[in-house]
């Protein structure tokens, strides 16, 4: 089947009642939970899974895309209004956006981060639909050692690119492997860590994991900073229109930073808010006078959001083409499609045309939505923002518990969700970053699998890893994406020691 | 003195690989598998050893903003310690009472515990919240929750 076949199968599904329908579901609830300060799109996936048991899958993975995508738009709203981004990708959106916002240019500012956000989620679609395909077509012929080295560099360059200690990272993703290896051992049978019990046989669930680190331990920052502002009912938003000099001034960002943005969220680790910084910055040292930036510069607030929405889209190039995802929220994304029997990867394109396509061709439909949905409705959507924060957070609870009991109708679970709720919140307040966790806890299952196939295959030889030219190259990339962060962290720190 | 908080952390990192490793180590063989289930563990735990061990050493200094997410008050951390409480009794409660009771008095108590004061949109929204949510799970997508001591 040619790509242009495809997507036209992929809009009989987008296009059908129930697909517009769930399309729209889930890109407002993205909008809405994305815009929730603290509230990220990992959980707001995780809380939406629940809903799709039962749906065809086509559907539903359609709308899980929709509150991915719909989450990183919805994000930059709170970013804009309040200075308190909804979610880590839209960090950067408030450097301009905030600042556009209190000169009583919120409304503009708004339309800005919409029109931008759609032409960079719309532009990385195409670029999705002429790539993952390709890549397919590629990775139908990799074996387990070139699986597990792809999956490897994916966790070193995650725990590389994070936020803070490269070592706290590693530390992170080490630590979301051991608990995936607590269980019955599917390959031999051999109880593992489970003492016994019978609870612990299957393992954990990855709802229990993704709940409880990030929306759990997200209400317990929420708690924290329960008294800081809500959006209060008299602030202004002014009008939305932009003039023909705005339109053109926010061009140039956008054209090159839909781009930019691509490709950050296809190489594994990054994603949307790196992709937004990166953004920023580039924008920033090409700009004529990069002194308007951080006091509400167009540009400065056209970069990151068009960069961090195609960033999202390019997210799906590894997960859907490969089966492997690159970050914390394509991890989870992986886990909502395996909850509903789809394994995503090479053959995803071939045996499953309708979802491959269908996902693809529903995100040309969910960016127009959302462009839709935000410029006009936007002064109704923002009033969400204005939910006291206790009633929220007594809200977000709720879900996560029925979300956790509604998979194993189990009340361990449900404990279990509240230890990983405390565990999630104190690798906050130490700087452990979570997404490394939840990444690895994802593909540690796998990677085991595939190690284990390929030493299988070479009779317990390590030396499969590097016989071929493949891994050893990708094992070469993991190991210099670990290596020169942590020189060049190293170098400064020293410095900095030396110089007192 | 500004090393101590990843010296604690390399410390009880290092515990933790210790028992896991200890714990890999006590895993049961099986004869006909080229990789038994105790490889991965095994890689695991020294990985994570080491690993601590940098910590352990790390000369990283902490940033303020790194310092400043530590930095919370105790009464805060009594509050979050509430909650928690609060979630564990639900839980307890939650298959013996029913979704209904329980979910409604825990939405209330705490949303008034975190400082909501609005009684009547409080109550309102606990009494609504969860007969919608009962009503989307178990009537439109067949998810059955506890229904305790209500008749339905």
């Amino acid at each position: 089947m040619d790509a242009f076949q495809g997507l036209l199968t992929g809009f009989q599904v987008a296009l059908s009642l129930e697909g517009i329908m769930f399309v729209l579901i889930g890109v407002i609830v993205g909008t809405l939970i994305g815009m929730m300060p603290g509230l990220g799109p990992i959980s707001a996936i995780a809380i939406m899974i629940p809903i799709t048991y039962g749906m065809d899958p086509a559907p539903a993975l359609v709308m899980m895309a929709g509150v991915y995508y719909g989450a990183v738009f919805g994000g930059s709203t709170s970013s804009i209004l309040l200075n308190a981004p909804g979610i880590s990708g839209t960090v950067a959106t408030a450097f301009d956006g905030y600042p556009m916002a209190q000169q009583g240019k919120a409304g503009k500012a708004l339309a800005i981060a919409a029109i931008s956000s759609f032409i960079g989620g719309t532009v990385s679609v195409v670029l999705l639909m002429l790539l993952a395909p390709a890549l397919s077509s590629v990775a139908i012929s990799f074996g387990p050692p070139a699986y597990f080295a792809l999956m490897f560099m994916g966790l070193t360059a995650i725990s590389s690119l994070s936020e803070g200690s490269t070592i706290k990272a590693m530390i992170a993703a080490v630590a979301g492997f051991m608990v995936v290896t607590i269980g019955i051992d599917p390959q031999t049978g051999t109880q593992r860590f489970t003492f016994g019990n019978v609870n612990l046989f299957d393992g954990f669930d990855f709802l229990i994991i993704a709940l409880g680190l990030f929306a759990v331990a997200e209400v317990c920052m929420l708690i924290l900073n329960r008294k800081n502002r809500s959006l209060s009912d008299d602030q202004k938003l002014g009008s939305l229109k932009l003039s023909k000099a705005d339109l053109k001034e926010m061009s140039g960002p956008v054209s090159r930073q839909s781009f930019v943005g691509f490709l950050l969220g296809v190489l594994p680790g990054a994603g949307a808010t790196i992709a937004s910084f990166i953004s920023y910055i580039f924008e920033k040292r090409i700009a004529k006078n990069p002194e308007e930036f951080g006091k509400g510069s167009i540009k400065g607030l056209a970069a990151p959001e068009s960069s961090n929405n195609a960033a999202t889209s390019g997210a799906f190039v590894p997960l859907l083409s490969l089966g492997i995802p690159g970050s914390g929220t394509t991890a989870v994304m992986l886990g909502a499609f395996l909850v509903l029997g789809v394994q995503p990867g090479p053959l995803l394109m071939t045996d499953r045309p309708e979802i491959f396509w269908g996902i693809i061709a529903s995100m040309y439909l969910g960016n127009v939505f959302l462009l839709i949905l935000n410029l006009p409705l936007i002064p109704y959507l923002a009033k969400i923002l204005s939910i006291p924060r206790p009633l929220l957070i007594s809200l977000v609870i709720m879900f996560s518990l029925i979300g956790v009991y509604s998979i194993s109708f189990n009340v361990f679970d449900l404990y279990m969700l509240l230890v990983f709720g405390a565990l999630g919140f104190a690798m906050r307040i130490f700087s452990f970053p979570a997404p490394p966790f939840i990444l690895a806890f994802i593909l540690g299952g796998m990677m085991e699998q595939a190690f284990r196939q390929s030493m299988t295959i070479s009779n317990g030889s390590l030396s499969i890893f590097v016989d071929s030219p493949l891994p050893l190259s990708l094992l070469l990339v993991a190991l210099v994406s670990l290596l020169v962060p942590a020189f060049l962290k190293w170098r400064s720190n020293r410095l900095a020691y030396k110089q007192g | 003195m500004l090393a101590s908080i990843n010296r604690k952390l390399g410390l009880l990192i290092f515990i933790v690989a210790a028992i896991y490793l200890y714990l890999s180590f006590q895993l049961p063989n099986y004869q006909y598998a080229p990789i038994d289930a105790d490889v991965i563990p095994k890689g695991l735990g020294i990985l994570l050893l080491v690993l601590s061990v940098f910590l352990f050493f790390s000369r990283a200094v902490e940033t303020d903003a790194e310092k400043a997410k530590r930095d919370i008050p105790k009464k805060e951390l009594g509050v979050i310690a509430a909650v928690f409480a609060m979630i564990f009794v639900y839980i307890l409660l939650f298959e013996t009472i029913g979704f209904i009771i329980t979910t409604s008095l825990f939405i209330f108590l705490c949303s008034w515990f975190l400082g909501y004061r609005a009684w009547k949109a409080n109550i309102l929204v606990s009494l609504l919240f969860p007969i919608v949510m009962y009503a989307i799970f178990v009537f439109a997508l067949g998810i059955v929750l506890p229904r305790g001591i209500l008749p339905f």
